[in-house]
């Protein structure tokens, strides 16, 4: 049985066309990969029913009735069949067309989607494939699994999965960002320049902090509380207040007019080392910009400099934003399996040692072979990165 | 599939009545035919979980495993749960002697089989977000012949009628019926109609070990140890045969 239910015209344009010459009608029938959902008072629909009388020159929403929409995943397991219902037909002609479009954002999510499985599969599949009468796991708990597969896809993100996500953000005047919903970790921190080259911004580790608590002070240096009696808080930080006001040169060690900088000897400093350095300390000698996290806040914040720019924040999660439909790459799908059972067995009394060993040689072994496989090396990219260095590769 | 009650009763009373040794009325044999049923049927269970553990062939008719289920599926039924919206639960379809599996259904989607879990584990799951139930993956707790259903989504949804909760259970065996009219000379006339006969719901493979655990019985009823003896006996050698 193919694994591809939808069609081409599906996939690519993200629509299906029914010519409505024969009858009137009210029911239209698709075979999309996403469910198709109608707008709630959450969310809005992700596709639209659209009418066109000349032949497809233009085309309208479908405004005459409501639309009703089914998706069943009865008809040819496991795929979804939609069946859209107009409570009014639409009216047939020889140049009538009527067309099912998702709209953008699940037109992309649809794009690509054969590269994934979902969790939900991999859950059913395992217990369909490794479990039952004659097997290593007679029997399991389908929530055991379900709790496997989810720790075993959070540690894959952390490590393994190409997951990692990216947000393009301004950076607002109180110089600090949101850490995004699904955050775990970051990967990189960058501006963006003019020309839309990347510059890595790095963590402000040794140089400065957001302190987690700001007690506000009597003048003996006690604390402060407030009539539900806790301590009352600071706005904001004086470390913050003043790392945000900083000449960063003075850090970076960066020219100016004048040579105040550190590690810069001036000219009042012997005549024979005016303007050279001594001591430049690579942690801080680039011009970039730091950022840290404000836990306090819970926000990520930027050195003074980087005020108005454009902020690429790259970070991981953990791929369990989106509960059961979450997607994992297929080259992580055995992985994925030999995770599950070797957790399992190993948490389960009575097994033999050696197969428990045998599953921990296979997690490992699939593992790792899903991160070559992840890692996407190719050969001659590899060839053109090499092009460039004293070795090169013949082919 | 089912085994006539009139061929058993005949065969036991021929047996029986070798050598002038007794007589089993209709009466006896109705009650002492229900018993043994039931026995049979019991065993199915330990005799599954024994095969469960055993490896078995594939060559056809050997599988033991198989030829139980085969057994066994003469009693598997498939019904919905009632739901009591009163007491936001479910009720087991009348003839539920055991609950095999529970579903859940939804409209125009695949049933999925729910989890059964015993109190602490209800309480535990729906603590734990990784595993917490969805209506992907529903638990039910089975307490009082009553099924209490989680996620609560379920319980809107078959209260509206767009969803279901089916349960796949084994039934209980009928009581058979060996219905008869008496004759001018008093005795006993088969009649299948009035009231009407029940035949043994058993597998037809089941005849021989029918007749001879009725026999074991009607032994005991007739005081002859003999019979019991050797009804006993013979059972006692198929049923080690079967667990070789």
């Amino acid at each position: 049985m193919s694994l591809i239910n939808q069609t081409n015209e599906e996939y690519y344009a993200g629509e299906k066309m029914f010519a409505v010459t024969a009858a009137p009608q009210t029911v239209f029938t698709c075979t999309f990969e996403p469910k198709l959902t109608l707008a709630t008072s959450t969310e809005p629909a992700n596709f639209d029913v659209q009418v066109s009388t000349d032949n497809g020159v233009t085309f309208n929403d479908y405004v005459a009735g409501t639309i009703s929409v089914v998706n069943d995943n009865t008809v040819k397991p496991p795929y979804n069949q939609q069946t859209i219902t107009l409570s009014v037909a639409v009216a047939n002609s020889a140049t009538t067309l009527v067309r099912v479009v998702l709209k953008a954002g699940a037109l992309w999510n649809n794009y690509g989607s054969y590269e994934y499985v979902k969790l939900n599969d991999i859950v059913n599949n395992f217990l369909v494939a490794y479990t039952g009468i004659g097997k290593l796991i007679p029997l399991v708990k389908r929530t055991d699994v379900i709790f496997h597969a989810k720790r075993g896809l959070q540690e894959f993100s952390y490590d393994t999965l190409n997951s990692i996500k990216t947000l393009e953000l301004d950076l607002p005047p109180s110089n600090s960002v949101i850490i995004p919903q699904d955050y775990v970790n970051y990967v990189r921190m960058s501006f963006v320049d003019n020309m839309g080259v990347l510059h890595p911004i790095y963590p402000a580790n040794n140089l400065t902090t957001d302190p987690t608590s700001v007690p506000l002070q009597q003048k003996d240096g006690s604390f402060i509380q407030d009539e539900y009696g806790e301590n009352t808080e600071a706005a904001q930080s004086t470390t913050r207040t003043r790392w945000e006001s900083a000449n960063d040169r003075l850090i970076t060690g960066e020219f100016d007019e004048y040579f105040y900088n550190a590690n810069v000897y001036n000219w009042s400093w012997r005549k024979e080392t005016y303007g050279r350095r001594y001591g430049l300390d690579p942690v801080v000698s680039q011009g970039n910009g730091w950022f840290n996290i404000d836990r306090r806040r819970n926000v990520i914040s930027f050195s003074s400099d980087l005020k108005g720019r454009i902020i690429i924040l790259e970070y991981i999660s953990d791929g369990l934003a989106s509960d059961l439909d979450t997607k994992v790459p297929k080259m992580a799908e055995e992985a994925m399996y030999m995770h599950i059972a070797y957790s399992i067995l190993a948490g389960r009394s009575g097994v033999q040692e050696y197969i428990v060993q045998r599953f921990k040689r296979d997690r490992s072994a699939q593992l790792r072979n899903t991160k070559i496989r992840l890692s996407n090396m190719k050969l001659s990219e590899m060839i053109q990165t090499m092009r460039g260095k004293s070795k090169w590769l013949k082919h | 599939m089912a085994i006539s009650v009139n061929k058993v009763y005949k065969t036991v009373l021929l047996i029986l009545n070798k050598e002038q040794r007794g007589y089993m009325t209709p009466e006896e044999f109705n009650r002492i035919g229900t018993q043994v049923q039931r026995e049979i049927f019991e065993k199915y269970f330990e005799d599954l979980n024994q095969y469960t553990r055993m490896p078995q062939t594939d060559v056809d008719y050997a599988n033991r495993l198989m030829n139980l289920n085969e057994k066994m599926n003469i009693f598997k039924r498939d019904g919905n749960a009632t739901y009591v919206p009163a007491d936001n639960n479910f009720t087991l379809p009348t003839l539920t002697h055991i609950v095999g599996s529970v579903t859940y259904e939804a409209k125009s989607r695949l049933p999925v089989e729910m989890q059964r879990v015993d109190r602490g584990e209800f309480y535990n799951l729906r603590l734990s977000p990784l595993v917490t139930p969805s209506e992907q993956f529903p638990i039910y707790l089975f307490e009082n012949n009553k099924l209490q259903v989680y996620p609560n989504t379920i319980n809107t949804k078959a209260n509206a009628g767009t969803a279901n909760v089916a349960v796949q259970y084994i039934k209980v065996p009928d009581d058979i019926n060996w219905a008869y009219t008496v004759g001018n000379l008093g005795q006993f006339i088969y009649n299948a109609n009035t009231p009407p006969t029940v035949d043994f719901e058993l597998h037809n493979s089941e005849f021989t070990e029918l007749v001879l655990a009725i026999l074991m019985y009607a032994g005991i009823v007739i005081r002859d140890p003999q019979i019991v003896q050797a009804a006993s006996g013979q059972l006692q050698a198929d049923r080690a045969n079967q667990k070789q």
